[in-house]
């Protein structure tokens, strides 16, 4: 994704207006979507991976950091399938509440 | 979630039509809601994570055939919580 912003904006100057703002929201709802997917990443793999910081990050502890990654990112995928589809049950069921 | 829009044009907005308009207001609302919901996701993968994912460091591989499983239930027992905890508000607010 390229930096929002100008570049973004540029590209879709000569689009009307409309699908100009709809084009920038979509983007900045994907943005902090990935940003707050960055910071949990970073949070839990810190917390499992460097348990005491050192001098540099050891190669095991990099090594970590792509194992939890892909485990946390996997979870993310999990989590996301199940609700949605918990969602969608509530829904058609007329909703619970 | 904020979104910002400090660098939309507000004067396109006024210049546009009617339909235009509601269309707009429309996606708005479409986008709030996927924003609300990839924030619970976000949060109820923190929680299920620390939940099921044994604690030091992660296991190599896929979800095996334990966390994959609690991290399913946990999404769904954490949202019957939530359905028991608003259960019991209203209880309280109708006394």
């Amino acid at each position: 994704m390229d930096s929002s912003g100008a570049a973004g904006l540029s590209a879709f100057s000569n689009a009307d207006p409309k699908t100009q703002i709809m084009r920038q929201i979509q983007q900045q709802g994907a943005m902090q979507n990935a940003r707050m997917l960055v910071e949990k990443l970073n949070q839990h793999c810190f917390e499992r991976c460097v348990p005491k910081p050192g001098t540099s990050l050891s190669s095991g502890e990099e090594t970590c950091f792509t194992t939890c990654m892909e485990k946390y990112m996997q979870a993310w995928n999990t989590v996301s399938k199940q609700y949605v589809a918990r969602i969608q049950k509530e829904q058609q069921g007329g909703g619970l509440l | 979630m904020d979104m910002d829009i400090s660098n939309i044009d507000t004067s396109a907005i006024d210049r546009m039509s009617d339909r235009d308009k509601q269309e707009l207001q429309q996606f708005l609302q479409n986008e709030g809601q996927k924003a609300r919901i990839q924030a619970s996701i976000h949060s109820l993968t923190d929680t299920c994570f620390k939940k099921c994912i044994a604690p030091g460091a992660v296991k190599k591989g896929p979800l095996d055939k334990h966390e994959e499983p609690c991290m399913r239930q946990c999404v769904d027992r954490f949202l019957d919580g939530n359905l028991v905890v608003l259960k019991e508000l209203e209880k309280l607010r109708g006394m």
